[in-house]
């Protein structure tokens, strides 16, 4: 892992005093030694503070918002879910490929759990992979939706004291939102204060109506990278209700997965003339 | 006066009867705050820090203001709620941050009505820290672990149970409820030292508020998300929003938090917004935490709790932004 | 403020309807001078596709206690696809809020023609019949207000 670390300092030496591009975004020291943090490096010295580690945890894609209209090119740090997360904003139209130069890192697992379902560890798109690619795991689809499946089995009545109890929980920090590269709207519906379709107070029903809104925005979109879980502060299973959608889709429509390149339209934005209908 | 063991639920159950009890509990694997205490069980102490503050039972996460009707007869009906209830086992930075917010919500010039009706009625119980967790910085900030001078009660760990001072009229209302379950005798753990050390001094404040176009604000702002995860679980931040919930004809005007961390928190009426990027409001508020409200009440509004270090999505932490401003600026102590 | 007490209580049925083919089929139900339960409040739209789930989750907020979707025939959109759009959006929609505790009575989404007026009839009444049946929803629905107290 140190050889790779030391590739990706080189890498983005090089980058940076060749002008190719003008900020490499990837992965800093904190004080805790279980912790790092995204860091902006923009000075050929500074590749130095770059590191990588089993604590390289949190999404990088999503950090390219902050610059839409860019001087020049931005590289990322990119393993396999922030690979599929960059797709996912470039397809969006939220960011020209052609504006970003992909350091691709295989990756064995972070120090986070939706790692164990991860079937993309090496990146699916970049323009330098540093070390050789990673053997995938094997994810049966009743692993992938394991938790899907076990609320399915509960009554409405169970299902709806279940979700209550989680989103009682809610404190609308909006961190999920901020952390998933899937809501990329550049103003979200939620801060959209003179329309009224999200109200501030901290009730059971209104946590539970932001959590159905987003999970239904980025359902289609999501590419199970796990930063909304990740990020929650009050430990809410979030990717309980994106899992759901992709999974009916998997049920509906095929085997769907997202992000694996930049251009395919996603799930609700197509049709097809033989899709099964419910509501003849 | 000396608290045993083994008297604590009685003691607590004497209390009960006083108000409601609230105490460290842990919601679940992740999530710990003060809840409504059983009846039975010994509460959770060694509970660092609890993930949300004891904040909500004075400030609430959302409060109810008035009730109105439009409808046939106007009218407008204050929503009067202030529970007697006893926060047991508040740590010393949480049981400082109750003195930040007294300084906001009781000041000389005005007085919140909600705020105040709710603390008059609330009874602060602290407890030193045994130990302290990876992310504690209160010694570093004036605080000490063993010491919660704004407390009603004080309990402070001895081997056998806690002592209990009292330093306050309610404090010592709750240690004569406790006479018959107290002993003299005891001696005080000596109180741990933070894990976590960070240069932050007076000069320094200063020194951040003069560098308010300094480049070190860009390059900390970088890595945050823009969510509210650090304000809404930290003790101290108190900013609201006011709101209702309109029913046709009938509905509440309630308060809820706020955090400056959000984009609609500083927008104008007209869709401007003075605070237009994450740097601005990154920069306002540590600026806020560090400088201005000490500039305004004369003490620092960080406690040194931790939370926010902990539980950063990003993993910022305010306190290497001390230290690196420190040496930047060469203020350190 | 109960509604459960009330013997006398009908249930609030919200009808998207788009206004090529459902809306024009209510209307003919109209002229015909079908009978259909007055639970339903019909909301036209241009297309069904118009429909944003949050209009759903809106609904139920707001205290309807079903929540319907009615547009043209596939095939027959005017404006050639939207209700493939719709029918795609909405199998997942319904399965969503079935995940979330939501009754499947209580969200339902139909294909009705300008000429099916008796459909359209025949389906208000036998969903007005089995929301009726469920009694009022609670779940969504703002609450806070009426609970006038702290949060949770």
């Amino acid at each position: 892992m140190s050889d790779i670390q030391s590739a990706l300092r080189e890498t983005a030496k090089k980058l940076l005093t060749e002008g190719t591009v003008t900020c490499v975004i990837g992965w800093g020291e904190t004080r805790f030694p279980d912790k790092t943090t995204p860091i902006f490096v923009k000075t050929p010295e500074d590749a130095e503070k770059l590191v990588w580690n089993a604590h390289c945890v949190c999404g990088l894609a999503k950090y390219m918002l902050d610059n839409r209209c860019p001087e020049g090119k931005l590289a990322i740090c990119v393993r396999g879910c922030d690979s599929r997360a960059v797709n996912r904003i470039v397809e969006d139209k939220q960011y020209k490929r052609e504006d970003l130069y992909l350091i691709g890192l295989p990756c064995e697992g972070k120090d986070a759990p939706i790692c164990a379902t991860c079937t993309h560890r090496n990146p699916v798109v970049y323009d330098v992979l540093l070390g050789g690619p990673v053997p995938e795991i094997e994810v049966s689809q009743e692993d992938r939706f394991q938790a899907v499946t076990a609320l399915e089995g509960l009554t409405p009545a169970e299902q709806y004291d279940y979700w209550q109890k989680q989103f009682s929980k809610c404190i609308h920090c909006y961190a999920c939102r901020n952390a998933c590269p899937a809501c990329n709207c550049t103003e979200c519906y939620a801060d959209q204060y003179r329309v009224g379709w999200q109200g501030k107070q901290i009730d059971k029903a209104e946590n539970q109506v932001y959590g159905l809104t987003r999970a239904f925005h980025v359902g289609d979109r999501c590419i199970e990278c796990g930063e909304c879980e990740r990020v929650c502060p009050m430990g809410l299973p979030i990717m309980s209700q994106t899992r759901k959608i992709l999974k009916d889709i998997n049920d509906l429509w095929g085997n769907y997965e997202c992000g694996l390149t930049d251009s395919r339209p996603h799930i609700l934005g197509e049709f097809d003339l033989s899709d099964r209908d419910d509501f003849m | 006066m000396q608290l045993k063991r083994e008297n604590l639920i009685p003691a607590l159950r004497l209390l009960a009867a006083q108000g409601e009890i609230l105490v460290p509990t842990a919601v679940d694997e992740k999530v710990s705050k003060f809840a409504p205490w059983d009846g039975s069980s010994a509460p959770d102490l060694a509970l660092v820090n609890t993930t949300l503050p004891p904040k909500d039972t004075l400030f609430p996460h959302q409060e109810g203001m008035y009730r109105y009707k439009t409808a046939g007869e106007p009218s407008l009906e204050e929503i009067v709620e202030a529970p007697a209830r006893i926060l047991f086992g508040v740590r010393p930075c949480d049981a400082r941050s109750i003195d930040c917010m007294d300084k906001v919500f009781l000041g000389d010039k005005y007085e919140d009505a909600f705020y105040a009706r709710r603390r008059a009625n609330v009874t602060v119980i602290a407890h030193t820290c045994a130990q302290t967790g990876p992310t504690c910085f209160c010694d570093s900030m004036g605080l000490s672990p063993a010491e919660a001078p704004s407390a009603d009660l004080l309990l402070s760990d001895t081997e056998t149970g806690w002592l209990v001072t009292a330093q306050t009229e309610k404090g010592e209302a709750v240690a004569a409820l406790w006479k018959d379950l107290t002993a003299e005798g005891g001696e005080a753990a000596p109180a741990p030292a933070c894990t976590l050390k960070t240069n932050m001094s007076d000069a320094l404040a200063g020194t951040l508020v003069s560098r308010f176009e300094d480049p070190i604000w860009d390059e900390v702002c970088h890595a945050c998300l823009g969510c509210g995860t650090c304000t809404y679980l930290c003790p101290t931040c108190y900013c609201f929003d006011i709101n209702h919930e309109d029913h046709g004809g009938e509905g509440t005007q309630f308060r809820c938090w706020d955090s400056c961390m959000f984009s609609d928190y500083t927008r104008m009426a007209g869709g401007h917004n003075p605070r237009p990027s994450k740097k601005e409001r990154l920069r306002n508020r540590y600026l806020h935490k560090l400088a201005y409200f000490k500039e305004r009440y004369g003490q620092i509004l960080c406690v040194g709790c931790g939370r926010c270090v902990g539980h950063c999505p990003s993993h910022l932490d305010i306190t290497a932004f001390i230290d690196k401003a420190a040496e930047r600026f060469g203020e350190g102590k | 403020m109960s509604v459960k007490a009330d013997p006398n209580w009908e249930p609030k049925i919200l009808a998207f309807c788009c206004n090529w083919c459902t809306y024009t089929g209510a209307d003919l139900a109209g002229l015909n001078r079908m009978k259909y339960p007055a639970n339903v409040r019909v909301v036209r739209l241009p297309c069904s596709s118009r429909v944003n789930p949050q209009f759903i989750l809106r609904a139920f907020q707001k205290g309807c206690d079903g929540v319907m979707v009615c547009g043209c025939h596939p095939g027959d959109c005017h404006y050639a696809t939207g209700n493939y759009f719709t029918r795609r959006r909405f199998m997942l929609m319904k399965r969503l809020l079935e995940y979330n505790g939501i009754d499947p009575q209580r969200f339902q989404a139909r294909w009705i023609s300008g000429s099916e007026a008796a459909k359209f009839r025949d389906t208000v009444t036998r969903v007005a019949g089995e929301i009726k049946a469920l009694g009022p929803n609670t779940r969504f629905q703002e609450k806070w207000y009426e609970e006038g107290g702290e949060a949770q």
